[in-house]
Formats: C-alpha cells, sequence, structure tokens
C-alpha cells in the first residue's frame, strides 16, 4: 500500500466497497470494456457483434475522454490518441476474429501502431527494430496460418473461446487494478483540491476538516499530506507547510499553500506528470538526437554480459527449432 | 514538458497486456495463443519505452530491446512445438490436448455445435457438349 498516495483515508482502514466506490468511474468504464469484450469473443451461436462492438468502442472513447489533456491539442497528442486507439481496437479485433488469417492481420495493426507509439516517445531505433523483426515474424506466422490452418475451413479451434467470461473478467479485473494504481500514484489532482481548500480556507476548522487536527504541543505527528505533496512536487516549496500546521499558523498557512499552487501553476506540472528528482526538464538527456549511438553505449559498456548472454540465448533457441521441428530419424512427418 | 503525461502510455500498455493475456487464456489456436503472448511482450515493450523517455534514461530501450531478442527466441521456438503437436493431432485446437489437466479437472466438452458451414457457392457450369447445332439459313444468307 506504500505504493500509493493515501490520500482519502489517512487511517488506511480501505475495505472493498469505498476502494470500489471511489474510483467508481474508473470501474465503470472497465465494465464495460468486459461486457463489450465478453460478448465479442467467438461463440458458436453468436449474434451479430453489433452490441459487443458498440459497447467496447464506448469503453474506448470513455477512456480516452478520461485521459485528454484540459489544456488543448497538441500535435503528440493527436498523433498518440490514433496510435493508442488503432493498438488497442487491433487487440480486440484480433481477440474476436474467427478466422487466424483476419487474427494475424490484426496483431500487425497492433504492432505498427505501438512502433508509432515508441517513435513518439522518441526512440527511433527500437521503432525500426520492431517493425523488421515483427515483419519477418508475421510473415513466418502467414505461412503456418496458411499451411496448418486454412485446409480446414472453420474448425472448433477457431469459433469457440474457452472460458470466455472468467478470462474477460480476470483481464478486466486487473486492468481496473492498474489503472487504479497509475490513477493514484501520478494524478495530483485530488492533491490540488485540497491544497485549494486550505488556500481558500476562512478559518482554522476548515483545514481541519482537509487535514485533520494538528497535533498538541511536543507531539511530533507530521502532516498527514506532506508525503504525498513531495513525491508529487519535487524542488517544490513543501516543507515549510509543516511547521505553519503545527503552530496552527492560519495565514503562513494558507500563504505556503497558495505558493504552492502558484509553483505548480509555473512550472506546469500538468495532471499526471511528476518531475523525477534530479532529472529536470531542461536537464533531460536529447534522446532523439544521439539514439543508435546511445543505444550501443549502453549495450557494450553497462550491459555486456548481458548481450552475450542474448547472443548464446538466440543460439540455443535456433538450435532448438530445429531439433524439436524436425523430429527425430525415425519418426518425423507422422 | 511533453503533452502527453506518462500516465497514458502507461495504460495503454496495461490494456495491450491486459488483451493478450484474455487472448492467452481465451483462444484455442495455438498460432493466437502464441500472438497473444506477443501482445502482452508490446505491452511491457511500451511501458518500458515510456519509463525511458520520462526519466532521460536509455535502459528502459536497452531492456525493451533484450525483449524483442528473447521474443524472436520464443517465436522461433513456439512455432517449431506448434508445429510437432500439428503433426501429431492434425490439429490447431489446445483441446485436444487435455488428456495434460490435472486429475482432478473435467474435461472440457463442446456440448454446441457448430454453425453449418454456408454452402459452396454456385459456380457456372458449363453444359455437356451436345450435337452441333443445325446451320440456320439466315445465318448464311448475308455472304
Amino acid at each position: 500500500m506504500a505504493l500509493f498516495l493515501d490520500l482519502t483515508d489517512p487511517t488506511r482502514g480501505e475495505t472493498l466497497l469505498t476502494f470500489v466506490r471511489a474510483h467508481w468511474p474508473i470501474w465503470a468504464i472497465v465494465g464495460l470494456g468486459f461486457v463489450g469484450l465478453y460478448t465479442l469473443l467467438p461463440a458458436p451461436r453468436r449474434s451479430a457483434p453489433i452490441w459487443g462492438g458498440l459497447l467496447t468502442a464506448a469503453a474506448i472513447l470513455l477512456a480516452g475522454v478520461w485521459l485528454m489533456p484540459r489544456d488543448g491539442a497538441w500535435p503528440e497528442s493527436v498523433l498518440f490518441y490514433a496510435f493508442s486507439l488503432l493498438a488497442v481496437a487491433g487487440g480486440i479485433l484480433m481477440l474476436s476474429q474467427k478466422n487466424p488469417v483476419h487474427a494475424a492481420l490484426a496483431f500487425a495493426l497492433v504492432v505498427l501502431s505501438t512502433c508509432g507509439l515508441f517513435l513518439l516517445l522518441a526512440a527511433p531505433f527500437l521503432m525500426a527494430a520492431t517493425i523488421i523483426i515483427y515483419a519477418g515474424a508475421i510473415v513466418v506466422t502467414f505461412l503456418f496460418v496458411i499451411m496448418l490452418a486454412q485446409q480446414a475451413g472453420l474448425t472448433s479451434a477457431d469459433a469457440r473461446a474457452r472460458e470466455p467470461f472468467l478470462a474477460s473478467l480476470t483481464g478486466f479485473v486487473l486492468l481496473g487494478t492498474l489503472w487504479i494504481v497509475i490513477d493514484r500514484t501520478y494524478n495530483v489532482a485530488p492533491l490540488l483540491r485540497q491544497l485549494d481548500q486550505v488556500a481558500q480556507a476562512a478559518s482554522w476548522g476548515e483545514v481541519e476538516q482537509v487535514w485533520g487536527t494538528a497535533p498538541a504541543k511536543g507531539n511530533d505527528k507530521t502532516l498527514p499530506a506532506l508525503e504525498p505533496l513531495r513525491r508529487a512536487f519535487p524542488g517544490g516549496p513543501v516543507d515549510v507547510l509543516e511547521p505553519a500546521w503545527s503552530r496552527k499558523d492560519l495565514p503562513a498557512l494558507k500563504r505556503s499553500a497558495q505558493a504552492l499552487l502558484d509553483y505548480h501553476q509555473e512550472h506546469g506540472h500538468r495532471r499526471g506528470t511528476i518531475a523525477v528528482p534530479g532529472h529536470d526538464a531542461a536537464k533531460r538527456p536529447e534522446l532523439p538526437a544521439e539514439n543508435v549511438a546511445g543505444l550501443g553505449r549502453s549495450l557494450f559498456t553497462h550491459h555486456l554480459v548481458a548481450v552475450e548472454l542474448a547472443g548464446v540465448l538466440l543460439l540455443v533457441a535456433t538450435i532448438g527449432a530445429i531439433v524439436i521441428a524436425a523430429g527425430r530419424r525415425g519418426e518425423g512427418l507422422r | 514538458m511533453s503533452p502527453v503525461n506518462l500516465e497514458s502510455y502507461l495504460l495503454v500498455g496495461a490494456a495491450l497486456f491486459v488483451l493478450g493475456m484474455v487472448g492467452f487464456l481465451t483462444r484455442r489456436n495455438m498460432i493466437l495463443i502464441f500472438l497473444s503472448a506477443e501482445m502482452m511482450l508490446q505491452g511491457v515493450a511500451l511501458n518500458l519505452v515510456a519509463f525511458a523517455r520520462y526519466h532521460g534514461d536509455l535502459g528502459g530501450q536497452v531492456l525493451t530491446l533484450f525483449i524483442v531478442t528473447v521474443a524472436a527466441c520464443e517465436a522461433a521456438v513456439a512455432l517449431a512445438l506448434i508445429l510437432m503437436l500439428y503433426r501429431r493431432r492434425k490439429s490447431l485446437d489446445v483441446s485436444l490436448w487435455q488428456e495434460l489437466r490435472e486429475p482432478n479437472l473435467e474435461p472440457v466438452v463442446d456440448d454446441e455445435p457448430l454453425p453449418a458451414p454456408p454452402p459452396p457457392p454456385e459456380l457456372p457450369h458449363l453444359p455437356v457438349a451436345g450435337p452441333k447445332p443445325e446451320e440456320q439459313p439466315h445465318e448464311t444468307s448475308h455472304v
């Protein structure tokens, strides 16, 4: 639980019900996606997949609205939404296709849009390498599908799903949990709301509603929101809050809360972006300019043993594939 | 500061991972199971590259290169295994291998029949070659 910025419940007595209730929009979107994907999975007697497609599209759309930045569209965000929409939609298409050739095509769509995201993330070498390697892999997979699966026509391997309800339930519970962990870790909006309430407070009672009661003299209880604030605003004027809070100095507390809000405004910590301590935006290395050279340096200095091991692994896998696929001399091609 | 936040990239990576996991668990075609595992790896790689970008550290991209290497090895061995299993059962259905399940589990029985395959399309066929048609007088009259 130390992963979370624990804002809602300082006593940490969180039950499952309050956990679900506190994040109901996320669970609603994930539940919509679950129902949509469950109806889209292949089954022998399936009605037209219009409803499943609509539900899944609605879930993807709502998730996009949830993530949408509040301060206008940038070219990068437009490209990000396009590529991630293609990636997720391709993944859903791959799961719902009965024809394995179509599923392999949808997987190619997933790989290509992930490569687009790699390019947005300043990884051009990885994009090229992934396209080249996966192009080969997908061509080989196509050969296999055409060689092995196309002779039989529609088989029960493709037209039926194994435990579709339980599997998609498991998957979407995992997705909801991951989403909530990401949201709790990176979303600074609740912290900003608390700071705003404190900065607007007219009396000490309003501060106590937000942050609880200050300690009596000599008691070294710390401000509950201090640690999350430190993590959300690294380098910001956080530490002045603590003495003002324990002295019950309302004007000083309001002043420092306002200073923190101004710091947020000035440094443009957008929703979900936490600056990493020690890595300022100005000090960030130019990833795109020397991507290949930097990767090579990193590979052959820090990760030299791993490179050698990867080479050995490739050799072993090649030999293993040949041995497995060729079979023993007496029993091959039964 | 980049306009798209780290949270969004992590969420797309999580969605790809979960879709791959659902595909791995539900699909019965061995080739599609293999592709679903590859999709899970794509989600993880997206996470690593996003962390590399937002921490300004190339370590994430190096790890992704190793992921790609391991995925290539996995592809080679998995396709060889699929080929071998196909030779034994003449099908890509993993449920044909369910005697490998644990002893206390019920076997999977497909009770619902598959829909009938669509009838083959009506192809035009040539008529049997008959006797030579008789010459019509008006066809020869315009010489």
